[in-house]
């Protein structure tokens, strides 16, 4: 009894003595100082495990990449890249940021790559004062207007998903010059969202929507929609759901009496050589809206850039996320050079709420090309293309050849 | 339901009023579920919007989707009769067979075979998903359920659950978790116009299946010796076991014709549909057994009927009854219909539209 009170007792006094350890981490002063010769600490976090490590690991190359280019260096002190494993997940973002939060070394924070993890993450980090930037995380509700207090701190070098809907109205209306379109989505709030945007705009360029259907990401007979959606006569159907239901619908209207020349057009969750798989030859003609993420709509030195990756790492990055990683860390190192003071022995003081502020006056023209930030942290501007399918050989996919790029 | 237990239900006031209770709620609900129907039928009739053309079209979809609802109901009314076992791994068996299926179609496409020989290649397509659709309910049978059958409790039913997932995990791990597309011949594509309707072969075709392997049960169930066993070992398994009927053999039987329609079932629905997926059976599976439950679990034509009609309500249903509404997308909630149909004809008839003697018989 009394041993186990005692082991009680320490547990107890352990755990306040652990606690009172965790809220000096976590209060940790409003600036960081870095004597002569110690790093400058850049924390990190990406998805670098599982099945989009590949997603991530561009991204932490991207951020190598360019500490490479500053040859390892920022206000003369070396740069150290110190990078967590956020899985993709809340979870995974929350350990990652309570991690990099708990270091008082740490002066900034670049990533992540899902907004899963962002979401979960970017609270945690501004709560210790620290600014983070997004590379590949899109969802828009983290730079919305109308994002909590919490989210101050976020900004990314990557396009926000909240233009892609007005982007496809626009082509729709003004490159297709479709009259009626027929919207699908599939349940989904990331599907439900963009064809309401989508119908928005459309309907605000003088565009008929005849009607916004819906279905099951399941369903495998469309026939009954499909001949529904025929008696509306439509120009173009927007149907930006994923691979399964697509390819049914794709395959079902060629067999439809009245859609079988009516234009298709999907949108990211198609985006992948799934698609010709599962919708066979019925997948030849149909459009994809997809930012523009070909080589020729990066900045002016992503050629150099792709150079320089292959050399260092001995293979072609798997996405242009690199670039964008390429410009969080331009865009924290000069907002950092911006913000930062020098003292006489070379140590240098940066105080966090001022660089915070500096971000946001930063303008350059960066791999990804032009960043400039919006008070709500967005600093990349969005880049629509159209992409249409050639062919059905899945080992043809390449975005950019097929789906080959039709706009701009 | 409601009008027996009212008859029998002990004079008591306090039950009495119970039961009313329950009994008012029940006819409020059926009311407003048939008024809502009607006022939608009518103001989607009224409006105009299909035409003749177009609402055959809708029942043509209907039976045919009713079609493989109602051949892989077949399958589970077949083991149900004999076991009083409901193999919830039937839509996953399924699976399977389309999978076979998948693979000799590709290969006879590829080989021109399918261009060629377009019935010896269908042919060979059938042979392959049901002989391996009966191997896999098999050995199912044989591993994950007899070793249960004679225990009490729930545990068959949870096995059958295990085999589900160890079916479809096993797929996915062989080949894949993409979804494949399934080839497809120009005669898939032909369409007969008789009277003006417009109706594609393979909706015909599917339909005869259907149609061909329910008459081909019934007779095996009610004009072989070995139906009669079944019947024997449905109606008493110690009885007919004493009586000189070798039980497992005919649980094997009554497997391996479940297996064969899931085998029909799947080239059927690969023939309309052309995907293969590893989770595809799953769907269809709940459906059908919705389907064979409605038709009255264990009656061969029931499990016909079941299927049509709940094919025919997921097609027609979305514009019959939402359209004139003025609900939106409405072929998102056809689900829900299909299964609030099978709700509202299992509230007025528990038993299911064909269960009846069956019902009695157990009772």
């Amino acid at each position: 009894m009394t041993v186990s009170k005692r082991i009680c007792k320490r547990a107890f006094a352990g755990a306040v003595a652990y606690l009172a350890l965790a809220g000096a981490a976590f209060s940790q002063s409003s600036e960081v100082r870095i004597e002569p010769g110690a790093p400058i600490v850049i924390g990190g976090y990406w998805v670098l495990s599982g099945g989009d490590a590949a997603l991530g690991n561009d991204q932490k190359r991207g951020v190598e990449l360019a500490i490479k280019d500053l040859n390892g260096t920022i206000l003369n002190h070396p740069v150290r890249l110190l990078a967590e494993d956020s899985q993709c997940s809340a979870e995974g973002g929350q350990t990652a940021a309570t991690k990099l939060a708990s270091n008082p070394a740490v002066v900034g924070v670049i990533g992540p790559s899902c907004s899963s993890e962002a979401t979960a993450a970017a609270p945690i980090l501004w709560n210790a004062g620290l600014v983070s930037i997004g590379t590949s995380a899109t969802a828009p509700s983290l730079t919305a207007p109308d994002r909590k207090a919490d989210y101050k701190g976020f900004l990314r070098t990557v396009f926000s998903d909240a233009d892609q809907g007005p982007a496809d109205a626009k082509w729709i209306h003004d490159g297709l010059k479709a009259k009626t379109v027929v919207t699908i989505h599939d349940g989904s709030p990331y599907t439900q969202q963009l064809t309401a945007e989508m119908a928005k705009t459309f309907t605000g360029l003088g565009g008929k929507i005849a009607s916004q259907e819906a279905v099951a990401p399941t369903d495998v007979d469309m026939r009954p929609l499909l001949a529904r959606i025929a008696t509306e006569k439509p120009d173009a159907v927007y149907v930006p759901i994923f691979v399964p239901a697509t390819a049914q619908i794709l395959k079902q209207a060629k067999q439809t009496p009245g859609l079988e020349k009516v234009a298709f057009i999907g949108g990211g969750g198609t985006m992948s050589p799934d698609i010709m798989d599962a919708a066979g030859d019925a997948v030849i003609g149909f459009y994809g809206a997809f930012p523009d993420v070909t080589p020729e709509a990066q900045g002016k030195d992503y050629p150099k850039l792709l150079q320089n990756y292959q050399d260092e790492y001995g293979e072609a990055p798997t996405s242009g996320f690199v670039a964008n990683a390429y410009d969080a860390l331009t865009l924290l190192r000069m907002a950092l050079e911006k913000s930062a003071k020098t003292e006489a022995d070379g140590t240098v003081v940066v105080d966090k709420k001022a660089l915070h502020d500096a971000l946001f006056t930063i303008k350059f023209s960066g791999m990804s090309g032009d960043i400039s930030c919006t008070a709500d942290g967005q600093c990349s501007a969005f880049k629509p293309g159209i992409y249409q399918y050639q062919s059905a050989d899945r080992s043809s996919f390449a975005i950019g050849t097929n789906p080959k790029k039709i706009y701009p | 339901m409601s009008e027996t237990s009212l008859i029998t239900a002990a004079p008591g006031a306090s039950a009495r009023k119970r039961i009313n209770g329950i009994d008012i709620f029940m006819w409020v609900l059926r009311c407003a579920v048939a008024a809502i129907a009607l006022f939608g039928t009518v103001a989607t009739l009224l409006e105009g919007r299909y035409s003749l053309a177009q609402w055959f079209d809708f029942a043509m979809f209907g039976l045919t989707l009713g079609s493989v609802y109602a051949l892989i109901a077949l399958g589970y009314t077949m083991v149900y009769g004999v076991l009083r076992m409901i193999n919830f791994a039937h839509g996953d068996i399924t699976m399977t067979g389309a999978f076979a299926g998948y693979f000799v179609a590709t290969g006879a496409s590829r080989s021109g075979l399918l261009a060629a020989h377009p019935i010896l290649a269908i042919l060979a397509i059938f042979t392959i998903a049901m002989v391996t659709c009966i191997a896999v309910a098999l050995a199912t049978e044989r591993f994950a359920y007899r070793p249960f059958r004679n225990s009490p409790g729930q545990a068959p039913l949870i096995c059958a659950i295990g085999v589900s997932f160890v079916l479809e995990q096993t797929v996915r791990g062989m080949f894949g978790s993409g979804v494949k597309s399934y080839p497809v011949t120009p005669w898939q594509d032909a369409v007969v116009t008789p009277l003006g309707m417009r109706i594609p072969v393979i909706n015909l075709f599917v339909m005869g299946c259907a149609i061909s392997a329910m008459v081909i049960l019934y007779l095996i169930v009610h004009r072989t010796r070995m139906g009669m066993a079944m019947r024997a070992v449905s109606e008493d398994k110690a009885a007919a076991s004493l009586m000189g009927v070798d039980v497992d053999r005919v649980v094997v039987f009554a497997f391996a014709l479940g297996g064969a329609m899931a085998g029909v079932a799947s080239v059927c629905y690969a023939l309309i549909y052309q995907q293969v997926h590893f989770f595809m059976g799953f769907a269809p599976g709940i459906k059908a057994f919705g389907a064979a439950v409605l038709g009255g679990i264990g009656s061969i034509p029931g499990a016909m009927v079941g299927g049509m009609f709940l094919g025919l309500i997921e097609a027609v249903g979305p514009a019959l009854f939402l359209d004139g509404l003025g609900i939106t997308a409405p072929y998102q909630l056809r689900d829900a219909i299909g299964f609030l149909v099978l709700l509202m004809v299992l509230i007025f008839r528990p038993q299911g539209l064909f269960g009846e003697a069956m019902a009695k018989k157990r009772a």
